[in-house]
């Protein structure tokens, strides 16, 4: 009915042990179209990486659970899959492409052997003609094909990330969610892969989520960018207008704190206070305690989505008032 | 000019079973009182190595560390420990890394005090501890926590009261925000901004990141494969970027910026082995303006502007 690819509503993450519950992800709800890039930004421990296992069904066993809210893929929603179909879904459908190249392939096994496990697991076709897809891939993120025979430790990092691309791009998937997958590398080689992605994107018309805390590759990258902070999106809109006009005294306080190359600042802003505790959430706006920007209703209650604009929304009472006094 | 440190044709190599790593390769480099010079480089060119070797954590291969005026790269070990190394401190990377786990807040800080001082009372220790805990904001409350209570900007806060708790001059950084959130990273610059100018330190800042060293540092050194490429004052490499890899790393910063669209000079390949280099331009095999010259022939650092330094066979064609 629409194109929408993924459909996120309401969901709840928490994590719960015997001393403490996590509130990891709080009540987000987002929409991502065809072909779209959505990058997430925000701290450690916001929930970002939380929310994209949660996509993928991979919440840690008996830890990790999901309270409330839908997962909509093309129109199904994942939560009423049993395990076995979510399998089917994994890497064929949505792939997931993980921070840390050096851990996320298994050191024993040969690359073409691990590009050619999904392409098998996925698609009904012979050993061989798998090892030759597997070529195909490593060809496409331009590594020699003749080194499917070799194991992971003989490749560098950027490599080792190519071969994860790889991967999860094997079974060309409708959306592909990378969880910094260039935090670990150096600029030039992020440049590279930044530059591969976006080609192969555009290529196979992938859908996207981009997990980052790093600006410079949002703007870069995407087409909507979501702000998250405590596991609650603060602030969405397409990347002009969070860039451009950013409502939500985080995002501006985020903009602000980084230095920049092109001015000159003597004293970088700097956001009161550490990251709020999930486990210690308060009752009214997370952000309160360190927002500069406070009114009077901000230690009251949780504040709504306002609309700035028809795609431009933000979470905050003072923004709410803003706009309500004008 | 007045410099507290010195270093000339710096050499660490580090032995290994395929050959001789040349770490650091007949690095010169003057660092000047007060000042911070940044270090920049990607992985494994070194910089590390460099600020371990001046801090004599590693020795030295070959060539000077002047220290003002004195040697240190030569002198005994005890010697050094007795007389300087409580003046040359250093800042990790890893805060979760870098500290004993089984250790409180006070006791991480009084740790290096005793060591240094050993006939300072024991009430000493503790004020002393006390005041540097206060110097870098670490609440007094936190006293008796242990590290892995604290976040990352806190414990980068030990490692920082620690390396200051022995009054020293000069303080090598080895990336010591980037482990660290974007708001938290801006207040551990600020602090060390802050202590810099209350006591005169000379920093050494070593980091990946181009906007965070442009930010602190007073002068910047770009490092290739164990060797300066490019020396000058900060606001200039960004104006007038002389050496075509310190050209590739600056345009391979992605922006925070919808409207700046970069022509991006993106590089092929990835850093050639530092194990036995060949007598040639190290950048040479990744470089879009390489030439045969460049293959067969080593370029030496050289002035082409005033206090900007760069090692290219062609730089003055990108002289502006």
């Amino acid at each position: 009915m629409s194109e929408n690819i993924l459909k996120v509503k309401d969901l709840v993450i928490h994590y719960e042990t015997d001393e403490e519950v996590v509130e990891a992800v709080n009540n987000i709800s987002f929409e991502i179209k065809k072909g779209e890039v959505l990058g997430i930004v925000g701290e450690t421990g916001a929930g970002k990486t939380t929310t994209a296992l949660g996509i993928m069904g991979l919440l840690p066993d008996k830890v990790g659970h999901v309270i409330q809210g839908s997962i909509e893929l093309e129109g199904e929603n994942l939560f009423d899959k049993s395990e076995r179909e979510m399998r089917k879904v994994r890497g064929k459908k949505i792939s997931m492409i993980f921070q840390d190249p050096m851990t996320a392939l298994n050191p024993v096994k040969t690359v073409g052997e691990q590009i050619s496990e999904v392409i098998l697991l996925h698609d009904q076709c012979s050993k061989a003609e798998a090892l030759l897809r597997a070529q195909k891939m490593l060809a496409m993120v331009g590594i020699v094909p003749e080194r499917y025979k070799d194991y992971p430790h003989q490749f560098s990092g950027g490599m080792k990330q190519r071969i994860v691309i790889a991967i999860a791009l094997a079974c060309e998937p409708e959306l592909l969610i990378a969880d910094e997958p260039t935090t670990a590398l150096d600029v030039t080689i992020q440049a590279q892969i930044l530059d591969m992605m976006r080609s192969l994107q555009q290529k196979q018309g992938t859908s996207m989520i981009l997990i980052t805390h790093d600006l410079g590759v949002v703007a870069e990258m995407c087409d909507h960018c979501a702000v998250m902070y405590a596991g609650e999106l603060v602030e969405y809109g397409t990347v002009e207008e969070v860039f451009d006009n950013p409502q939500h005294p985080y995002t501006k306080a985020l903009y602000q704190s980084i230095p920049s190359l092109d001015k000159d600042v003597e004293r970088l802003h700097v956001v009161p206070g550490a990251v709020t505790d999930p486990s210690k959430l308060p009752s009214y706006c997370s952000f309160a305690d360190r927002c500069t920007e406070k009114c009077e209703l901000c230690e009251k209650g949780d504040p709504e989505c306002t609309e700035v604009n028809a795609e431009h929304w933000v979470k905050c009472f003072t923004y709410q008032q803003k706009k309500e006094g004008k | 000019m007045d410099h507290l440190i010195e270093v000339k044709n710096l050499k660490k190599y580090f032995q290994t079973p395929r050959g001789e790593l040349h770490a650091v390769d007949n690095v010169t480099l003057d660092i000047e009182r007060g000042k911070t010079i940044g270090i920049v480089g990607e992985s494994g060119c070194g910089k590390s190595t460099l600020g371990k070797t001046l801090m004599r954590l590693h020795d030295a291969t070959a060539g000077q560390i002047l220290y003002n005026d004195v040697d240190i790269a030569a002198m005994p070990m005890k010697e050094f420990k007795k007389n300087y190394r409580s003046n040359i401190q250093m800042i990790f990377q890893d805060p979760y890394a870098s500290l004993d786990p089984r250790m409180s807040v006070l006791q991480l800080v009084e740790e290096p005090i005793k060591v240094n001082n050993k006939k300072m009372s024991k009430a000493d220790v503790t004020a002393k501890a006390k005041e540097m805990m206060e110097l870098v904001g670490l609440a007094t409350r936190l006293e008796s926590s242990y590290p892995h209570e604290l976040d990352g900007g806190r414990r980068q806060r030990i490692g920082i009261a620690r390396a200051l708790s022995l009054d020293p001059d000069f303080i090598v950084c080895d990336e010591p925000v980037s482990a660290l959130d974007v708001s938290i990273q801006a207040q551990i610059l600020n602090l060390l901004q802050d202590l810099q100018q209350e006591r005169g330190l000379t920093y050494m800042f070593i980091t990946h990141d181009m906007s965070v060293v442009k930010h602190i540092s007073d002068d910047i050194a770009v490092m290739y494969l164990g060797q300066v490429i490019e020396k000058c004052p900060a606001h200039e490499i960004f104006t007038n970027t002389i050496h075509p890899y310190s050209q590739a790393l600056l345009s391979a910063i992605p922006i925070p910026n919808v409207h700046v669209k970069k022509e991006r000079m993106v590089l092929k390949g990835e850093l050639t082995s530092p194990i036995n280099p060949k007598k040639c331009c190290r950048f040479a095999e990744r470089c879009p303006y390489a030439t045969d010259q460049c293959r067969a022939e080593e370029p030496v650092l050289r002035e082409l502007k005033p206090n900007h330094m760069a090692a290219c066979h062609y730089a003055e064609q990108f002289v502006k």
